[in-house]
C-alpha cells in the first residue's frame, strides 16, 4: 500500500457540498430545519428535533465557546499529515446559534484554552483545496 | 422475564498481539475456537443448535456484508433464528437480551452467542487505522478525520475534560481503577499485561491527548469470545450450575437534556441501569461485583456512578473509598477487564464482562474468586457519537441460581 502523508480530505456529496464551497469562502454554514429551525452540525438527513425533511445551510455568525478541549501529542485513527500540527488542540466549540462542532484551536497554546472561552471562526487549509473550520480566540 | 434464561457455558479463546512468530489465525477460525470451547463447557455440540438460534457480534474482519448468515454457513450451522450485533461493546449484552427474548416467547430453547475479530491483521490505510467504515469513510468519518479528531481517545479526553470542569475525578483516582485491574490482569491466565503497575507508573504514562495517558488505554488482540443462552429449565439440565439473567435495561443515542446541547458528562445508564435493577428486584448493595465496560478508567467511573452506585459526580470519591479488589467491598473488573486484559475488537471486548461474571457466579474464577459471589452487573457500552460518550448502554444483571 503507498504510504499516506497527507490528511485525510471529506468525500463531497451533492449533500455537503455547500458546506466545502462556503468553507473555501470563508463562510461557516449549519444546517437548518425549515419546520422548526433546529441548528444541527454534522449534517443530517432529517431534522433530529421534528424529523423534517427540509433542511437548508444557513450562515452561522461564526462565533462560539469552547465546551471542551483536548490537546494531542500523538496522531491516532487518523492520516500521518496531522504530524507536523502536533501538539493540536481540538475541542467541541458550542456555536452561539446553539449547536457543536469538533474543530481544532489555533492562534493559541494548548494552556491558553479553557472552557467557556470565546472563540470565532476562522478557516485552515488541509491540502487538496479542502479548507476546514478552525476556532481562535477573540481577544479583547 | 426475571431468571427465565441463564447461561449454560462460556468460552474464551487465547488473544494474540500478533508478536513474532505467532501464528496468524483468521476471524472464522477464532469464531470457531470460541464457539467449540462455550458449547463444550455447555456440554453440547455444533449440532445441537441446528433449529436453534446463533447471534453473532460484528468484526472489522468480517468479510462478509451478512456477517451473521455467513458465520452460520462458515460454521455449517442452520439455526431458525439469527440474531446480529452491531452495537461495538454493546454487541454482547445486547445479544443475550434478544436471545433471551426469542427463548422467552418459545421462538428457540438455546442461543449461541460469539464475538471475534483481528484487528491486528487487517489492513489499514495508516498506521494504526483500520480500512473499515466508520473509520476511514462516511459522513460521521468526513466531520471528524478531517477536522484533527484523534479517534476515540481524543473523543474521550474531551468528555472528560467537560466532566472536570463540572465535577470532581482525580488523576490518582482513575490510576487506582488501572492499577487494580492490572492486579487482577496477574490473577488471571488470560490476561494480556500482567506485570505489576503501580500508581506512578500510571501518573508517569505519556499523555496522548489530554487528558488521556497511554495507560488509559486498551491493549488491541486478535482473539474470540462465546457464551451460550438457553431457558433456565434446559440449563439445569446442562453440564454447568446455570447463571441466570435476572434484570437488564438498555438505551441508545441517550441525550441528557436538548438533543443539539446535551449535558456530555451524563451517560444512558441513567435510564437503563434503573431498568436492570426493577427487573431484577434487587438493589445496589445486593451487588457482589461490577463489570463495567473498562476502556477507559474514565468510563468506569462514568458507569458506576450513572449505575447508581453513588450520586453523579461522586465516582471518583467512591473508587477512593472502596477496595475495588476481587476480596474487597466493592470488586470491579476481577479479570483484568480490557484495559489489562486486552480488547479483541470493538464488538468482542463487551462479552468479557459477561463471561467473567459467568465464572465469578458459578464459582470457577480460581485466585481470583469473589468469595459466596450471587449477584453480578455486567455492562454493555459501544460506539461514539459526535460528541457525546457511547451510542449503546446496556446494563444487566446475573445471579447464580439458588
Amino acid at each position: 500500500m503507498v504510504e499516506i502523508t497527507h490528511k485525510p480530505f471529506p468525500e463531497i456529496t451533492a449533500q455537503t457540498q455547500p458546506f466545502w464551497q462556503a468553507a473555501k469562502q470563508g463562510e461557516l454554514l449549519v444546517q437548518s430545519c425549515e419546520q422548526c429551525g433546529t441548528k444541527e452540525f454534522f449534517p443530517r438527513p432529517w431534522c433530529v428535533e421534528c424529523g423534517g425533511r427540509k433542511l437548508r445551510w444557513v450562515k452561522a455568525s461564526g462565533k462560539g465557546t469552547v465546551y471542551a478541549h483536548s490537546t494531542a501529542s500523538v496522531v491516532m485513527m487518523n492520516y500521518p499529515g496531522w504530524k507536523d500540527d502536533l501538539p493540536m488542540t481540538l475541542a467541541i466549540v458550542e456555536l452561539d446559534e446553539g449547536t457543536r462542532l469538533y474543530a481544532r484551536i489555533v492562534n493559541a497554546e494548548p494552556d491558553e484554552v479553557s472552557i467557556d472561552m470565546t472563540v470565532e471562526v476562522d478557516f485552515e487549509s488541509i491540502g487538496d483545496d479542502i479548507m476546514v473550520p478552525v476556532f481562535k480566540p477573540v481577544r479583547s | 422475564m426475571r431468571g427465565a434464561v441463564s447461561i449454560a457455558g462460556v468460552g474464551r479463546t487465547k488473544y494474540s498481539r500478533m508478536k513474532d512468530g505467532e501464528v496468524a489465525r483468521t476471524v472464522d477460525e477464532y469464531i470457531a475456537w470460541a464457539a467449540s470451547l462455550a458449547l463444550a463447557d455447555a456440554g453440547l455440540s455444533k449440532n445441537d443448535l441446528d433449529g436453534q438460534g446463533l447471534a453473532v457480534a460484528h468484526a472489522e474482519a468480517g468479510h462478509t456484508v451478512n456477517w451473521s448468515a455467513s458465520v452460520a454457513e462458515t460454521l455449517g450451522i442452520t439455526p431458525k433464528a439469527l440474531i446480529r450485533g452491531d452495537q461495538g461493546g454493546a454487541s454482547a449484552t445486547s445479544m443475550m437480551i434478544r436471545a433471551a427474548a426469542m427463548i422467552e416467547c418459545g421462538i428457540v430453547d438455546r442461543v449461541l452467542v460469539v464475538g471475534a475479530d483481528t484487528p491486528l491483521s487487517i489492513p489499514s490505510i495508516a498506521p494504526g487505522l483500520p480500512l473499515s467504515p466508520e473509520r476511514v469513510r462516511g459522513p460521521y468519518w468526513d466531520f471528524q478525520g478531517p477536522f484533527g479528531v484523534m479517534g476515540p481517545t481524543a473523543q474521550f479526553g474531551l468528555v472528560l475534560n467537560r466532566y472536570r470542569h463540572q465535577f470532581s475525578l482525580t488523576d490518582t483516582q482513575l490510576a487506582k481503577i488501572a492499577v487494580t485491574t492490572r492486579f487482577h490482569a496477574s490473577l488471571h491466565d488470560g490476561a494480556i499485561y500482567k506485570t505489576p503497575m503501580a500508581e506512578q507508573d500510571y501518573l508517569d504514562s505519556r499523555m496522548l491527548s489530554s487528558p488521556m495517558r497511554l495507560f488509559d488505554c486498551v491493549p488491541i488482540v486478535n482473539g474470540g469470545m462465546a457464551f451460550v443462552v438457553a431457558s433456565t429449565k434446559s440449563a439445569r439440565a446442562m453440564k454447568q450450575p446455570p447463571v441466570s439473567l435476572l434484570g437488564f435495561g438498555e438505551i441508545s443515542n441517550y441525550y441528557r437534556g436538548s438533543r443539539t446541547q446535551p449535558d456530555i458528562t451524563y451517560t444512558g445508564f441513567v435510564e437503563s441501569a434503573p431498568q436492570a435493577f426493577d427487573m431484577a428486584g434487587v438493589s445496589h448493595s445486593d451487588i457482589d461485583l461490577f463489570q463495567p465496560y473498562d476502556d477507559f478508567p474514565f468510563i468506569v467511573a462514568m458507569q458506576i456512578e450513572d449505575c447508581g452506585f453513588c450520586e453523579k459526580g461522586m465516582a471518583g470519591q467512591f473508587v477512593e473509598n472502596h477496595d475495588l479488589r476481587f476480596n474487597g467491598d466493592f470488586p470491579v473488573s476481577t479479570d483484568g477487564g480490557q484495559l489489562s486484559g486486552g480488547q479483541p475488537g470493538g464488538a468482542v471486548g463487551g462479552f468479557a464482562p459477561v463471561l467473567e461474571s459467568v465464572l465469578q457466579l458459578r464459582g470457577q474464577a480460581d485466585h481470583r474468586q469473589v468469595p459466596d459471589a450471587q449477584f453480578a452487573v455486567a455492562i454493555g457500552f459501544g460506539g461514539l457519537p459526535y460528541g457525546r460518550p457511547g451510542r449503546s448502554c446496556i446494563t444487566a444483571i446475573m445471579g447464580r441460581e439458588q
